[in-house]
């Protein structure tokens, strides 16, 4: 079961970042964030980004793995 | 596709403990005046001949098979056995396509089975509105696959070797502005994003438009997901076209011009049996 299921909880994890970081920018679109706030989310998604990529290499997974595919509504996380 | 329902239904109706006796397999209708020569047709067992069975003035193809060959649980433990599904895949194709070149053929779908030749004949002429209009429909006409692809875009600052810090022992807070430019670059991907998914959808759509236009009918599928890992490309349009065989060669020439026009790279593949348009409409 291991590497199934650390798979699909690293890809949780990357849908919520990825979810995060598009709400903070449609915030700063909306102009109510100050620029020190803008950049207090901006170095906090960055560090969870490099965290992500260290997990996803401890566990031999690559980012372009992190994803399910729904079917008829296409993927979970955007591919490029 | 109600169709493939009803013959499954077909196939559970019949397991009322004959799984000893024989079933009979249906590969295709088609309309002759003649019987078809299926004299050299193996079908999907070696134990019995393909021969025609007439039903009015439809012909269908069947081959006698071992019932016990056939139940639901065999057929269920076949769907999940890649090599054999191909085999069975790979026999029912090859009569339909000999069949095919001889005559107009409505192809019935895989495992299409009846409990011997009158309820074969019985079910089939009950279906025979069906068949008599697809194959006006199809006659003078084959099925054609486009399929559209546009190479994976791997843009700079879409590296993360550029995000991230070679090891985790120098990640420390990083300096003011950092995360800033690090929501930029990423405002910038997922433009360049948006943008590429437009650009690929007005592809499809441009090729897809133009190819109905010479079709008489035409079928979107989804698309298959980019291979994985080294296959740099991405499938932006998988169609299936009924193409009249007089305008195959216009289709040649389309498909080169789109081509030019749109840079993308497009497969086509046919003349197939229209297995896409033989069902209801």
């Amino acid at each position: 079961m291991g590497r199934d299921l650390v798979t699909l909880v690293l890809t949780v994890v990357e849908l919520l970042r990825q979810l995060m970081e598009r709400q903070a920018l449609r915030r700063i679109d909306e102009g109510d964030l100050t620029d020190d706030q803008t950049d207090e989310i901006g170095t906090t998604l960055m560090m969870l980004d490099q965290r992500m990529g260290e997990l996803c290499e401890q566990h031999g997974v690559r980012l372009e793995d992190l994803n399910l595919d729904l079917g008829p509504l296409g993927s979970l996380l955007p591919r490029d | 596709m109600s169709q493939g329902e009803e013959e499954q239904g077909l196939m559970t109706e019949r397991g009322t403990g004959t799984s000893e006796a024989n079933a009979v397999y249906a590969f295709a209708v088609c309309h002759t005046e003649g019987d078809p020569d299926v004299e050299r047709l193996t079908g999907v067992t070696r134990d019995e001949p393909v021969r025609c069975l007439r039903i009015g003035s439809l012909t269908a193809i069947v081959q006698t098979v071992r019932g016990s060959d056939f139940t639901d649980e065999v057929w269920q433990k076949r769907l999940t056995d890649e090599a054999e599904l191909e085999r069975y895949a790979r026999a029912h194709h090859s009569v339909v396509s000999a069949v095919a070149s001889q005559f107009p053929t409505v192809p019935l779908p895989l495992a299409t089975l009846y409990n011997g030749d009158e309820r074969a004949a019985l079910s089939l002429a009950g279906e025979s509105a069906r068949f008599r209009a697809a194959l006006t429909r199809i006659a003078h006409h084959a099925e054609w696959g486009v399929k559209v692809y546009v190479p994976v875009a791997r843009s700079a600052g879409d590296d993360p070797s550029d995000e991230r810090p070679a090891s985790a022992a120098t990640r420390t807070r990083p300096a003011t502005g950092a995360g800033r430019a690090y929501l930029e670059r990423k405002r910038n991907l997922h433009s360049r994003r948006e943008q590429r998914q437009a650009d690929s959808l007005r592809v499809a759509d441009a090729v897809d438009a133009d190819v109905s236009r010479l079709a008489t009918e035409s079928r979107r599928l989804r698309p298959h997901g980019g291979g994985a890992g080294d296959d740099r490309r991405v499938q932006v349009l998988n169609a299936t076209y009924l193409v009249a065989g007089h305008r195959a060669a216009e289709l040649d020439l389309l498909v080169a011009e789109l081509r030019r026009r749109t840079g993308a790279h497009i497969e086509v593949s046919g003349p197939w049996v229209p297995y896409s348009f033989v069902g209801e409409v």
